[in-house]
């Protein structure tokens, strides 16, 4: 009894701290104000006219004019050098046609006849299979689903038409947008890079401008999204007047192991077919139907370090197939890049009050060597929603008891699972998409992306809601999500 | 993967190329757990397996028609046949009866392109019946069932192969499955999936032991435990033809006889005309016995299920070589030994665990009538030939009588599959002297 109401007594105690200390520039301009205005107003009203207007009677015209110029011309200065505000306008995810979808027993029954001289092998997918969090609707490119499987670079090409210009034409009915208008075209897709690429492929099916800028970037895994994001933003600072393009898909075609080491199986029976196209902006007339501003990127690469560089690594097997081989130290290393990536962003997103609770923290722990536990800022206070790259329900599982969240704020992450599997950089948007479409997205709302992948790298994105979005009809989720949120199983009986 | 071998024809070219093997399954998830128990007699019929194959004549509606339109009707259409994408598993207890959990897994397809048009298929069918198989791909359930396909569908353009689990259901069920698929593909919605039905457990009130007598319709087999083909060791061979209405009507009044007011009805006449003719070539009094197998048309209800096939029984005590046609057929219209009480209850008192056949044990005929195979319309078109038969038979052989679209429907399709031996002289005798003899 005594010990929840001393637990009641500090959860006010810290509320209320931490409203004194976010609102502390408030609290200092009324008392200053007070401290004013209280005496003056002792004192008789027409004096402090006089007071005022007195030193004006003695500047004559130059200092005016210098004056008045002064103020315009630092004003002038400060607009200027401001960043331009770049926006989201709207984004589209692609949905799989349900000829695709692959549910568990299909999965099985392939897996056991392409495998058949490898029992084990199979015996781990379901294992796999069982404990992922992958649901009956997620699916696969259509080459994979033949006896055995055809990877063809044909096949390849096919997929990426279907994924990237279903999306780009959901994109455009969406907004509006005529191919000719877009100035930048961004796209990222870390396995499959043909030539010609795949940004070339799409100026060529939409016949986009021959002056557009076009970008491809291939290899750099499932965070490559927010890293074409920041791109976008980088040229969209440098160019007024613009619009970019992004899409962040992965094609699995071409990728798909068919060979009998573990650690390379494990992504065929995780990464799905997806894809997003987004449309950003920083064009004035876009400013009032945007849905979003972005705030900050924050990018993290840990490189440097060996283990991390091979914690996922794409080589061939004893038996020369190519695969995509994660290491066990997976998410001791993603841990370790999400410290790196908080410890920037922290100060750039955290109110006051927690920034100045990590410090007193810190200053302890460091200079005057108390035994405290390291304080984890409470992140909750810095956003509303969180996108956790859909990785696997492991990567879900750390971030959440990591950053504290409750179920409701990854719930959007486990349902993407769980629906579309890992579509690598994608999952981000449809996550997004998700929280769209449950109607919880309100203008003026925080969003959180935060995307780990190849390399090894961790990125984030923070967005703020420009305008309340209303849930659409035409997204990926619209005829699905009334059965959502569902319970997962921790382990699913086959 | 490879097609099923048959007796080769020795082209230099592969008839049957560009072979895709992928599954398709229910568009619409089915609720986890849900499964359904194939009744006593389903399970008798757990090693026979149908196979048909449509043809459709070239028509240039068929050039807009792509395998992705196919798939996609496909999902669409085993929405409401969610029961057939399941797999068999076993029951734990109760001796490991057999059932179908729902699990979406899907029938397997197989695509292909042919190196010959329908005519000159048809062509080369009329020499080869072995041909045929090619057509279909299907391989029979086992050896795990958890992870053996119900049905297979071939698709080439513009012949369809299926091969159909006769667990599941009869032939009207397969043909109303395929019509189905028709319907689809011209844009209709999928319809309630059909009820079909499932065992029951009946408890015999106690003092009341049931008596069990022995059908006289299966025939034991080795046990097959999961894989379920019947060993058979006796190589059989088919052989078909066409009979117009013409034929037929001589036929008929040869073994109406003397009824000629009254003929005899055009299934129960060819039975007489081909006992006849195949106890000629059989030794001992194997012949005296044969089993007819018909739909039940009085049961005009929607369920299809292996419940509607009617088994019954025709004996003789003398000499089918030496007795008057005209006897033979009246005996086979009266069919009066029904097997089906017999059937279900010795299942089931096995608890659903033997394993028998029931095709082929004696002289088998088959009647596929009533079924609706011409009904099915794809584009507007129906095919221009459907032919069934059933795989896994004893070596008794079995002769199925199906309906043409030549003559009004008024003629008949007959395949007749027996022991190679025993085939040969049945086809010259047929030729020779029935077919011959009724132009």
């Amino acid at each position: 009894m005594s010990l929840s109401s001393n637990s009641v007594k500090l959860k006010y105690l810290k509320l209320g701290y931490q409203y004194f200390v976010n609102n502390i520039l408030s609290f200092l301009l009324i008392t200053i104000m007070a401290s004013i205005t209280l005496p003056v107003l002792r004192n008789d009203h027409t004096n402090i006219i006089d007071t005022i207007s007195h030193p004006l009677d003695h500047l004559n015209l130059l200092q005016l004019l210098t004056f008045t110029f002064l103020i315009i011309f630092f004003s002038t200065l400060y607009l200027m050098s401001k960043p331009r505000s770049i926006y989201l306008v709207d984004f589209a995810c692609y949905k799989p046609p349900v000829e695709l979808q692959v549910p568990f027993s299909t999965f099985m029954e392939h897996s056991k006849i392409n495998l058949k001289d490898n029992p084990k092998a199979v015996e781990f997918q379901m294992r796999i299979i069982e404990r992922a969090g992958l649901g009956e609707e997620t699916s696969l490119p259509p080459a994979i689903h033949l006896i055995p499987p055809n990877p063809t670079m044909e096949a390849s090409r096919l997929e990426a038409e279907l994924v990237i210009f279903s999306a780009m034409d959901s994109l455009f009915r969406n907004t509006g947008l005529k191919p000719r208008e877009i100035d930048i075209l961004i796209v990222n897709c870390s396995l499959f890079s043909p030539t010609p690429s795949l940004s070339a492929m799409i100026v060529n099916k939409y016949k986009l401008r021959s002056n557009i800028r076009s970008f491809n970037l291939s290899g750099m895994g499932c965070s490559a999204g927010l890293i074409s994001i920041d791109l976008a933003r980088d040229l969209l600072q440098t160019h007024p007047n613009s619009n970019a393009v992004v899409i962040s898909t992965e094609i699995i075609t071409p990728n798909y192991y068919q060979g009998k080491e573990r650690a390379m199986l494990l992504p065929n029976c995780l990464f799905r077919m997806g894809g997003a196209a987004i449309l950003l902006s920083n064009k004035r007339r876009d400013r009032g139907r945007a849905k979003y501003r972005l705030v900050h990127v924050v990018r993290t690469h840990l490189g440097g370090d060996d283990k991390a560089y091979r914690c996922v690594y794409e080589e061939q097997d004893p038996q020369g197939k190519t695969g995509i081989s994660l290491s066990k130290d997976l998410m001791a290393i993603a841990a370790g890049a999400l410290k790196s990536n908080i410890t920037t962003l922290g100060p750039l997103v955290l109110p006051a009050s927690e920034q100045l609770l990590f410090l007193f923290s810190l200053i302890g722990r460091k200079i005057f060597n108390l035994k405290w536990k390291p304080y984890i800022p409470d992140f909750k206070q810095a956003f509303e929603h969180f996108c956790i790259h859909a990785g696997g329900r492991a990567v879900i599982d750390e971030l959440q008891k990591n950053l504290q969240l409750s179920a409701e704020h990854v719930e959007a992450s486990r349902m993407t699972l769980h629906r579309f599997g890992n579509t690598s950089s994608s999952s981000l948007w449809y996550e997004l998409s998700y929280i769209e479409a449950k109607g919880r997205m309100k203008k003026g709302d925080r969003v959180w992306q935060i995307a780990f992948g190849s390399g090894f790298k961790c990125n984030s994105a923070v967005w703020i809601c420009n305008s309340t979005v209303k849930s659409t009809t035409n997204g990926a989720w619209n005829d699905c999500i009334q059965r959502y949120p569902v319970h997962i199983p921790e382990i699913v009986k086959l | 993967m490879t097609i099923e071998s048959s007796s080769s024809s020795s082209t230099l070219e592969p008839l049957i190329y560009n072979v895709k093997l992928s599954s398709v399954g229910p568009g619409e998830m089915t609720r986890p757990d849900t499964i359904h128990e194939p009744t006593s007699i389903d399970l008798a019929m757990k090693l026979h397996y149908l196979k048909g194959v449509y043809y459709f004549k070239s028509h240039e509606a068929f050039a807009s028609i792509t395998i992705v339109q196919i798939k996609e009707a496909m999902f669409r259409w085993l929405c409401q046949f969610y029961v057939i994408c399941g797999r068999f598993r076993r029951f734990s207890e109760d001796s490991g009866r057999p059932y179908l959990k729902c699990n979406d897994c899907g029938a397997r397809l197989m695509e292909a392109e042919c190196a010959k048009t329908i005519e000159e298929w048809l062509e080369l069918l009329s020499d080869d019946d072995s041909l045929e198989k090619k057509l279909i791909f299907g391989q029979p359930i086992g050896p795990q069932i958890e992870y053996s396909p119900n049905v297979y569908l071939q698709c080439g353009g513009i012949s369809l192969g299926l091969s159909w689990a006769h667990v599941l259901g009869d032939v009207h069920l397969a043909s109303f499955f395929i019509n189905t698929w028709g319907k689809i593909m011209a844009g209709h919605k999928p319809g309630s999936p059909p009820v079909l039905a499932q065992y029951t457990k009946e408890e015999t009130p106690p003092g009341q032991k049931r008596t069990l007598n022995e059908p006289l319709s299966i025939k034991w087999v080795d046990p097959v435990g999961d894989q379920w083909v019947p060993s058979l060791t006796t190589k059989m061979e088919s052989f078909s033809f066409h009979i117009s209405a013409t034929q037929l009507g001589r036929l008929q009044s040869k073994v109406s006889g003397s009824k000629k007011s009254d003929p005899v009805p055009p299934f129960e006449s060819l039975c007489a005309i081909i006992w006849q003719c195949v106890a000629k070539f059989k030794t001992g009094t194997e012949s005296n016995v044969v089993t007819i197998v018909k739909h039940d048309s009085c049961k005009k209800n929607k369920k299809f299920d292996n419940e509607n096939q009617v088994i019954s029984i025709v004996k003789t005590k003398c000499s089918v070589v030496e007795s008057d046609i005209e006897e033979l057929a009246t005996l086979v219209m009266k069919g009066d030994i029904h097997e089906h009480e017999k059937l279900k209850n010795w299942v089931e008192s096995e608890k659903g665990a033997l394993d028998v056949i029931v095709y082929g044990v004696n002289l088998t005929f088959v009647s596929f009538e009533q079924a609706a195979f011409y009904e099915l319309e794809l584009k507007g078109q129906n095919p221009v030939h459907a032919s069934y038969w059933v795989d896994g038979i004893g070596d008794g052989g079995a002769v199925f009588v199906l309906p043409t679209s030549k003559d009004d429907g008024k003629g008949r399709f007959v395949t007749i599959t027996l022991p190679e031996k025993e085939l040969i002289k049945v086809k010259h005798e047929l030729k020779e002297n029935v077919l011959q003899a009724s132009e």
